[in-house]
Order: C-alpha cells, then structure tokens, then sequence
C-alpha cells in the first residue's frame, strides 16, 4: 500500500511537475522578448553605420564584437575612402534617406550638415538620464574639437572622436642645429630657418600640400586677417583684405623659394613623405601626420625631429584644429540604438584602450589625454604630445572661436575660390592683390549663385 | 615614282616610320606601362624622386589586394559587366534587325528617338535613379548596375548594329524564305552570322562601357555591390594613399578588357569599319 500510495504520489508530482515545467515552456515561448531584453535591450536590432576607412575604425572593429555581446545588436560598420564616403553619405544625408543609423560627420561636411538639419540633436541623448548616465559626460571632449557639431543655438549633432591640432615638424633638426638655428617661433623665424635649410645636403625648407584652404588661414588669421568678416555672424568673404593678401604673399613665397618643385599640388601622402625621410625639413600640417616622424616605424628621422607648435603671425597665434565626429541621421530607423553605440565608442574607457592597446592617441576625450598613462605613451624623445596636441587642439574655444570660419556652410565655396587663387599666386600667374580681388568678386558671385544673401 | 626611289632613301624613309611608330607608342603606351611599374613597386620606391626605373620587383601589393575586399569587387565588375553586355545585345541585336528592315514612315523618328536617351549626360539620370533604386531596393545589389548599364547600352547596340544588317543583302533572307525558313531561322542562321563582327565590336563596346564605369558604381552601390573601378579609389585613404595596391588594382582592372579585346581583336578590326560603309 505504501508503496502504491508512494507511487501515486510520486505519479501526482510527476504530473504537476510537467504541468508547471508545460506553463513555463508556453509562457517562455510566448513571451520571451522581454525577458532578453532586460539583459540585452537591442536584441535584434542591426546596426547600419557608415565612416571613411580610418584606424580609428579598424581599431574599434576589434572591440565590436563586445559591444554586440552586451546589447544584443549587430554593427554593420560600412568603411570607404575618404571621397568615395564623403561622396555617399552627402547623397544619402541630403536626399532625406534612412540607410544609415549613425555616420561620421566629416569635418569638412559638418557646418553644411548641422546646418541643413540633416542630423539629430544629440541633447535630446545627451539630457535623458535613461538614455546617458552622468559619467558619460559630454563636456569631457575637448571643446575645440566640438565646435564644429554645434549649430548657431549650441545645439550638439555629434561628437568627435579624432582631433587633429596644426602642428610643426621638423625633421632635420641636425640640420638646424649644425647651422645655430632654433626652431621658428614667428613667421619671420620660418622664413629665415627655411632660407638657411633649403638645399643643404638636398632638403628643402618646407614642404605642404595642395589643400590650401586648410593650410593658409592661420598665416591669414596670423597677420590678423580672415576668411569672412566676422564668421559666422557676417560671412561676407574678406579674402581681398590687406591681411589676406599679405599672407598669401608670404605663404607663396615660402613655397616658391624653399620647397620642393609642384608642391602646390602635392597630396597630403606626398608631403608626409618627404617629411619622413628627411627630404623635406618643415612640414605644417594636423598632428596626426605630422606626429609619424616620431611615431612611426616608416620614418628615417626619428632621431632628428621635433614636433613643436606652428610659428605665431605678427598679430596673432591661431593654429587651426579640426576634428571628426559621429552623429545620426535625422531619419536614421534605430536612433536609440545608434546612440547606445556612439556612447560606447565614444565613451572614456574605450578611448583609453584606444590609446593603451594601439597607441591611437588622437583621441578626444580630456579626462584621457591629461591622464599619466596617455602623457607616459605619448612623450617621445622628451615632447610631450599629448600637451600639445590638447593645447593646440583646445585653443579655438579659448576666447576667440577662430576656427569659426569653418563652421560656415558657405565655406566649401569660397574654400576653392581661394585655392584657385593661391594656385595663381604661387605659380606665378598673378601677383597676390590682383588674384586676391578677383577672388573676392568671385567668391561673393559664386555664393550669391548658391542662394547666399550678402 | 616610287619605282625610282634608291635603296637608301627607302631603308631611310622606313626607318623614319619606324622610329616615329615607336615614339607614337611610348606615348601612348607610357601612361599604363608608369602604372604597370608601379604596381610592382613598394611605396617607398613609388613616391621617389627621381623615380627609379631599375629596382627589384615585389608581388607585395598584388598580394595585399587579393587578401582584402578587391578579389569580390572585381566579380561585381565581371558579372554587371557581362550580364549588362549579354542583355544589351539579347535585346538590341533583333531590334536594331528589325528597324533594319522596317520601311515604315515612323523609321527614322523611332531611331532618333532611342538615340535621344544616350544624349543626356550620366548625372542627370544619377539622381532618379538613386532614389528610386532606394525606393524599390535595387541600391547596392548587382541587378541594379545590369539594369543601368542594359538601358544605357541598349541604344548603343540598336545604332550601331544597324549599319551591319543593311550591309546584308536581303535577297539572301528572301531566298531562304522561299526555301521555307521560319523568320527566327532567317535570322539566327543567315543574317547573325553575317553580322558577328559587328557584334563583337558592339560586344566590346557595350563592355567597356560597363567594366569602365565609375560614377554609376559609386553612386548606386556600398560595400555588397561595389566594382573594381569603385574599389580601386578606395585605396585613397584619409590617412596616406595606398599608391602600390591603387597602381595593382588599376593593372588588374585593365587586364579583362585587354585579354577579351585580344581575343576578339580579328572581329574587331573588322566589326569597327565594316558597318561603316553600306554593302
């Protein structure tokens, strides 16, 4: 008996116990979304992004898979050259299109972007506590390298996540220092150290590249000129200033006497060769290129470089700064999604990692530049890079934005006018007042034909 | 005259011929042979100066190239190319026949009217069909490059295989008319074959078209559908260009199109001046 009713037990159990193990399985089965996603909340979701190929990128592959492992989502991270990206995305962005959930903001195309409200507005992230904890902390980028993401209001449509500071480089200084010269802390000094270095044992003085439109403002803002009158307020072009034409006078010279022959249109690759190898001894440029002669395995004068701050213009000091960003399309499909991966890729930890594991150290996030780790990995041969790259990199949101003239969506325009102009210059073709005021002419019909109103 | 001319002002006049010959294809040889050198360089070599023609030749990019995303490229190339070039002519071939032997009063308006859409330049189509591909899911997929490329070809198959099918006496196609042949055996196994030198000069050229082409590419295609043209502007990094893989990737790209245009070069020659002149 005790063993029938043992067993009939056992057999009761049995059957409430497949009962209860039945309801679990169709309430697992019928409801199991809500249980993942309280661990991984994006379950599902793939992420579309897309970016010009960069190391950046092709570091943050490697910590991807993580990402995907803590939020349940699948990146798909589309990667082109710079022209090819810039050229799509502009496409993408400007036809109203959903392609993709997160894209980097060139810099280059960033004013016209934040401006034609192609973006979204990052506060709306950035204020939501549920969406961003307070350790996220935006105001930890450098603010220098934000300026270009803000529209005329302060509103925020991306964060950068590479900085590049103009910086010098000098690759001979054996060179320098064989003849008694120090490295050039005025306008004046370069001209007269790319005077003395020029064709001694076949290095040229200087070399650059044929974006001048990057290269000439700061000897334009330097003799205390600019590219608009008051950007970006009053974008009236004041490219035939007095200033102006002095810089591009001086520029041009610099570049006629003492570089190598066709280097107004050098690329930027071909420049930072002849910086590398010796070939060339001066070399004013953004960090991240200017920086490999120390850094990098390619370079024959890591012994004999420095990497200092760009000589100072009779009137003022404005090394440019750039930077480049992430933002979401304003009709991306998984916004929430895509800034949960901006503030991952973004945020202080990996930048660290970034910077501890590859060396990829043109990060900008502050509280990770002025940390001992990232000032021990980026002294080399006594220079402190890291220092300088924020000073420079912090300077245009110090008193003055004078990288403000950048932020004009109208730039790109009087950009090439002014490119075109010191080609003249620089070959010859006109001299600098003549090229100058018919820059002028052109650049103000040109933005007029754009549907500016001056 | 020339029957009078010496020996020695004739080896002197074919001598001129040949040395202008070969000053002729050093030019126009010296672009793609620069290119051809490069691609066996190492970057260091490649941005010398003064450029070094005698160096130790590396396989270094060509390597580099086939161990990333180019080998895939290139088959999107070979496949829009292909298919684009087989359905312009599946499709362009029976009708460019067909206005042949039509004498309707409509003729020549039609003909113009085929022709009007290879008129507009490439950008003002680029748009529409942007968004439109967007709109029914034809961006980045290879289907959408053959459709392009077909609808761009397809009046060039029409114009130019015309020529060829009035150079074809239609007495033949009568007599085997008569004979009992069906319309479709008339024109499969008499005229076709009369005409396969102008196919295959149109063949070329509808290729070329689609193999050469890089606006289309870039504009309708990302990362699944990207073709070599696409792929070799690619190596144009933010960070340095990649001149060794960007010079590999140029040699690669023109290879196909050299090997089919060798291929068929007897048909060629032919097929580009045959149609020219009516029979």
């Amino acid at each position: 008996m005790i063993k029938k009713n043992s067993s009939d037990k056992s057999a009761a159990v049995s059957r409430r116990k497949l009962l209860q193990a039945g309801a679990a399985t169709l309430g697992a089965a019928a409801f199991p979304m809500p249980v993942i996603a309280q661990t991984k909340p994006f379950a599902g979701v793939t992420l579309r992004g897309a970016s010009f190929q960069h190391r950046f990128f092709t570091l943050l592959q490697n910590y991807i898979p993580e990402f995907e492992a803590q939020t349940g989502m699948k990146v798909d991270l589309q990667l082109s050259a710079f022209p090819v990206y810039n050229q799509q995305a502009n496409l993408e962005l400007s036809s109203g299109g959903s392609a993709f959930d997160f894209v980097n903001v060139t810099f280059i195309l960033a004013a016209r972007w934040v401006a034609a409200g192609l973006l979204a507005n990052l506060d709306e992230f950035t204020g939501d506590p549920s969406l961003t904890p307070a350790q996220w902390n935006p105001k930890d980028f450098v603010e220098g390298a934000q300026v270009p993401y803000r529209d005329a209001k302060g509103a925020t449509y991306g964060y950068s996540w590479e900085g590049g500071a103009m910086v010098m480089g000098l690759s001979r200084m054996d060179l320098m220092e064989k003849k008694g010269l120090k490295i050039p802390k005025t306008f004046a000094e370069l001209q007269q150290v790319c005077a003395e270095i020029n064709g001694v044992e076949n290095v040229t003085g200087i070399v650059s590249f044929q974006l001048h439109h990057w290269c000439l403002p700061p000897y334009i803002q330097g003799f205390g000129g600019n590219i608009f009158r008051n950007p970006p307020t009053d974008i009236m072009p004041a490219l035939n200033s007095p200033e102006a034409i002095q810089a591009i006078e001086f520029y041009a010279n610099l570049l006629k006497n003492y570089a190598p022959k066709g280097v107004v249109t050098y690329t930027e690759d071909q420049a930072r060769q002849a910086l590398l190898t010796g070939r060339s001894n001066i070399f004013i440029h953004s960090s991240a290129w200017i920086t490999p002669i120390l850094m990098s395995g390619d370079s024959k004068v890591k012994n004999t470089s420095r990497v200092v701050r760009m000589p100072a213009g009779p009137v003022r000091d404005f090394p440019a700064a750039n930077s480049q960003g992430l933002g979401i399309p304003k009709n991306a499909k998984n916004k929430k999604a895509a800034w949960e991966f901006i503030k991952w890729a973004l945020s202080p930890e990996i930048s660290m990692r970034l910077v501890k594991e590859h060396g990829h150290s043109s990060v900008c996030r502050k509280s990770v530049i002025e940390s001992e780790e990232y000032r021990k990995l980026n002294t080399v041969n006594g220079q402190d890079l890291g220092a300088l790259y924020l000073e420079v990199l912090g300077l245009p949101a110090k008193g003055e934005n004078y990288m403000a003239y950048r932020t004009v969506k109208e730039f790109p325009i009087v950009g090439d006018v002014l490119n075109k102009a010191f080609e003249q210059v620089a070959t010859g073709q006109l001299a600098a007042p003549a090229a100058m005021n018919a820059a002028q002419e052109q650049a103000i019909a040109n933005m007029r034909r754009a549907g500016t109103a001056l | 005259m020339s029957g009078g001319m010496s020996g020695p002002i004739r080896r002197s006049a074919s001598v001129r011929r040949l040395v202008a010959i070969g000053v002729t294809l050093i030019v126009l040889l010296s672009p793609f042979l620069w290119l051809l050198q490069m691609s066996f360089k190492s970057n260091d070599l490649i941005l010398q100066f003064p450029p070094p023609l005698i160096f130790t030749p590396t396989l270094q990019n060509y390597a580099s190239l086939w161990q990333g995303a180019f080998p895939a490229s290139f088959v999107n190339s070979l496949m829009s190319a292909s298919f684009s070039t087989a359905l312009a002519l599946i499709l362009g071939v029976p009708a460019a026949y067909a206005l042949s032997r039509w004498a309707g009063r409509g003729k020549h308006a039609l003909s113009f009217a085929i022709l009007v859409t290879r008129m507009a330049p490439p950008i003002a189509f680029t748009i529409p069909f942007f968004l439109f591909y967007r709109w029914i899911g034809l961006l980045d997929t290879v289907t959408g490059l053959v459709l392009v490329y077909t609808s761009f070809n397809l009046p060039l198959v029409i114009w130019m295989m015309q020529p060829f099918f009035e150079t074809v006496p239609p007495s033949l196609e009568e007599a085997a008319l008569v004979d009992g042949a069906s319309t479709r055996v008339v024109f499969l196994q008499i005229v076709l074959p009369m005409v396969t030198p102008g196919v295959a000069a149109t063949a070329i050229l509808c290729f070329l078209y689609a193999w050469n082409d890089f606006f289309f590419a870039l504009i309708l295609t990302r990362t699944n559908a990207r073709t070599a043209p696409v792929a070799v502007v690619n190596f144009m990094n933010y960070e340095g260009w990649e001149w060794g893989k960007i010079a590999a990737g140029g040699s690669l790209v023109m290879a196909p199109v050299l090997i089919f245009s060798l291929a068929v070069r007897r048909y060629l020659v032919s097929g580009l001046t045959a149609g020219a002149v009516k029979g």
